[in-house]
C-alpha cells in the first residue's frame, strides 16, 4: 500500500469514527493540536451529511422532532456511509433503515413518510420524456385498441401505502398537527409525477384506477386493463370508465408514448 | 501575463435561489459558473433552468466530486456524466479541486487535502492526464482551504500546484480566499503564495467569504468577501493581469442585486489595477482540443 493510500484510508477512518492512526501524520501548531485540526473535518463531515438528510426528509424531521430526528441521522450516517458521488443520493437508504432498524420499524408510518419524500425527489429530476396529447389519442386507428399499451413518464411514482401517511405528509407540509396514524384495510395508492410545466403533482387513486394504472405501467394492453376493471364496474360501465381513466392520464401528462 | 489567456470578465456562481431573477430579469453579469454535479441528473427543472440561463450567458463548469487525488480508481461513470454535461453546456472550461473526496468507495463529500510531495505529484499528474484524454480538453484545478498539514509534505502548496500544472498540461483556478484562509491556518504569508504561482497557468480566480472559529478560519462561503481578501485580489491582478474572476456564495445567500453589487467591487479593483486594454473581454471558446 502506498503512503498516500495509507493516509487516505486512515483519514476516512477518522471521519467515520473508526480506529485510525491519522493523527500521527498531522502537524500540530502551538494554537491547534493535530487532533483539533482533524476534528474540523470530522465535524464538517457529519454536519454536511446531516444537512443533506434534513433537506431530503423535511417532513420526517417535522414528524419526529429535532431530537429524535438527530438520533436517526446519527444512526443513518453510521450504518450507511455515502457510496455516492452526489449528496443528492446519500439519503436513498432511509426507507430501508426505517423498515429494518428498531425502534423505527415498529412505526411503519415513518418508512412511508420517507417513501413519499423520496418519491417526490426522484420525480423532480427524473429523465425528461415526450408527452402524448388527446389529439394523439383521438387519432389512434381502430385496430390499435386491441393491443394498445403505454410508456409512462419516468417521473411517475406509485408509492403503495398501508397507512394514512399521505394525509400525515400533507399536514406536516402545511405546518398542521398530523392526524393519528390509521392503517388502511388494503394498500392505498397515490400517483406522483412531474407535469409538462415541470411542476410536481400528486393525487390519490381510487381502488379501480389504482388497479388499472398498476397494470398499465407494467405494459399490460388496454383490453387486459378493461378485464381488470370488470372486477370494479358493470359490463356496461367498464368501457367508459376505462376510457375516462386513459383520458385523464393523457391530460395529466402521465403517458409518454402509445404502442400498438 | 500570457497573451493567449482568455478573459471572460466578472462572473457569479449560479445558485438556485437566483434562478428566477436571472431568467426573468437577465441581469448584467459577464458569465456564470455552475456546480457541475447539480446538473448531472437525468432531467427535470435543474437542466431546464440551466438551458434557459445558458441561452443568455457564457458559462464555466466547476466540479466538487472528481476526487483527482484519490487512490481509488477514477470514477468512469462520473467522467462520462461530466463529459455529457460539457457537451450540453459548452463551457469555456471545466474545473475541479486539487484534493481527494473519497477512498475505499466511501465519499466524504468534502475537499480533503493531500500531502505535498513528489509521489503525490506523480499520482495526480497521471490521473489528470487520464481525465484530459477522456474529456478531450484540458482542465483547471483549484487550490483548497485546508486545516491540516501532513508530516509527509515536502514543499509549499504553490510549488506542488505549479509542478502538477506544468507536468499535466492543466491550468490553475486560483482561489484568493482559499489562499488567505490557508495562510492564516498554516502560518505563511499569502503574498508568498501569490508570488510563487506560475503566471501563465492561472486561468480563473475565485473570491468568497469565510468564518472565524477561534483563530482558525473556515471556508464557509457564507459572508461577503472581506477587505484583506480584496487587498490580496488587487495584488494578484498586478501579478497575473486580467484573469476571469467570480464570487462564490453557498450559504446565507443574499438577493441577486446585493451579490451583483459585491461583484462590482471586483470590477472596480480591476479597473484601478489594470489598463482598459487588458480588460477587453475575449469572445471565442477556448481550451478546446487535446490537453
Amino acid at each position: 500500500m502506498s503512503t498516500l493510500q495509507h493516509l487516505q484510508n486512515e483519514f476516512i477512518n477518522h471521519l467515520l469514527s473508526e480506529p485510525s492512526d491519522i493523527v500521527q501524520h498531522i502537524q500540530s501548531t502551538p494554537t491547534y493540536s493535530a487532533s483539533e485540526r482533524l476534528n474540523i473535518y470530522a465535524y464538517a463531515y457529519k454536519a454536511r451529511l446531516k444537512e443533506a438528510l434534513e433537506t431530503d426528509y423535511e417532513k420526517l424531521h417535522n414528524y419526529l422532532g429535532d431530537e429524535q430526528f438527530d438520533q436517526l441521522l446519527e444512526l443513518y450516517i453510521k450504518k450507511h456511509p455515502s457510496k455516492h458521488t452526489s449528496l443528492r443520493h446519500f439519503g436513498t437508504s432511509m426507507v430501508t433503515l426505517l423498515s429494518e432498524e428498531a425502534p423505527y420499524k415498529q412505526l411503519p408510518v415513518l418508512a412511508e413518510i420517507a417513501t413519499i419524500e423520496a418519491a417526490f425527489a426522484d420525480s423532480f429530476d427524473a429523465k425528461d420524456a415526450n408527452v402524448v396529447t388527446l389529439d394523439n389519442l383521438a387519432a389512434l386507428p381502430p385496430a390499435a385498441w386491441e393491443t394498445l399499451n403505454f410508456s409512462f413518464q419516468p417521473s411517475l411514482q406509485l408509492p403503495p401505502l398501508s397507512f394514512n401517511s399521505f394525509d400525515i405528509w400533507k399536514a406536516l407540509g402545511n405546518e398542521q398537527a398530523p392526524p393519528e396514524t390509521e392503517p388502511f384495510e388494503q394498500a392505498n395508492m397515490w400517483v406522483i409525477w412531474r407535469d409538462i410545466e415541470l411542476i410536481s403533482r400528486y393525487r390519490p387513486l381510487s381502488e379501480a384506477e389504482a388497479a388499472a394504472l398498476s397494470l398499465a405501467v407494467v405494459g399490460m394492453p388496454f383490453p387486459t386493463i378493461c378485464e381488470e376493471l370488470l372486477n370494479h364496474f358493470t359490463e356496461d360501465e367498464t368501457p367508459l370508465k376505462a376510457i375516462s381513466f386513459l383520458q385523464n392520464w393523457v391530460q395529466e401528462g402521465l403517458i409518454s408514448m402509445f404502442h400498438f | 501575463m500570457t497573451n493567449n489567456r482568455p478573459f471572460l470578465g466578472f462572473g457569479l456562481g449560479l445558485r438556485t435561489d437566483h434562478y428566477q431573477h436571472v431568467i426573468e430579469k437577465k441581469p448584467q453579469v459577464d458569465w456564470f459558473e455552475i456546480i457541475s454535479e447539480n446538473y448531472m441528473v437525468p432531467g427535470g427543472k435543474p437542466l431546464a433552468n440551466l438551458d434557459k440561463i445558458r441561452a443568455n450567458y457564457p458559462m464555466v463548469m466547476h466540479g466538487v466530486s472528481m476526487s483527482i487525488g484519490s487512490t481509488d480508481p477514477l470514477n468512469m461513470q462520473y467522467l462520462k456524466d461530466l463529459k455529457a454535461l460539457i457537451q450540453r453546456v459548452e463551457p469555456f472550461w471545466y474545473s475541479d479541486h486539487l484534493c481527494w473526496t473519497h477512498v475505499k468507495q466511501t465519499n466524504s463529500h468534502d475537499l480533503l487535502p493531500l500531502p505535498y510531495n513528489e509521489a503525490t505529484i506523480a499520482h495526480i499528474v497521471d490521473r489528470i492526464g487520464q481525465v484530459q484524454d477522456f474529456i478531450g480538453r484540458p482542465m483547471l484545478i483549484e487550490n483548497l482551504s485546508s486545516y491540516v498539514t501532513y508530516n509527509e509534505s515536502e514543499m509549499p502548496e504553490w510549488q506542488f500546484f505549479n509542478d502538477i500544472a506544468k507536468r499535466s498540461g492543466c491550468y490553475l483556478l486560483l482561489d484568493i480566499n482559499n489562499i488567505f484562509v490557508s495562510a492564516n491556518n498554516h502560518h505563511f504569508a499569502p503574498v508568498d503564495y501569490i508570488n510563487g504561482v506560475d503566471i501563465d497557468k492561472v486561468m480563473q480566480f475565485h473570491l468568497a467569504g469565510h468564518s472565524y472559529q477561534g483563530d482558525m478560519i473556515i471556508d464557509t462561503h457564507d459572508h461577503d468577501v472581506c477587505d484583506p481578501v480584496w487587498d490580496l485580489y488587487a495584488i494578484a491582478l498586478k501579478r497575473f493581469g486580467a484573469v476571469s474572476t467570480m464570487i462564490e456564495r453557498d450559504d446565507n445567500i443574499p438577493d441577486f442585486p446585493e451579490l451583483r453589487a459585491e461583484l462590482a467591487i471586483a470590477e472596480k479593483i480591476a479597473a484601478d489595477v489594470l489598463t482598459p486594454n487588458e480588460l477587453l473581454i475575449a469572445g471565442q471558446p477556448v481550451l478546446q482540443g487535446a490537453a
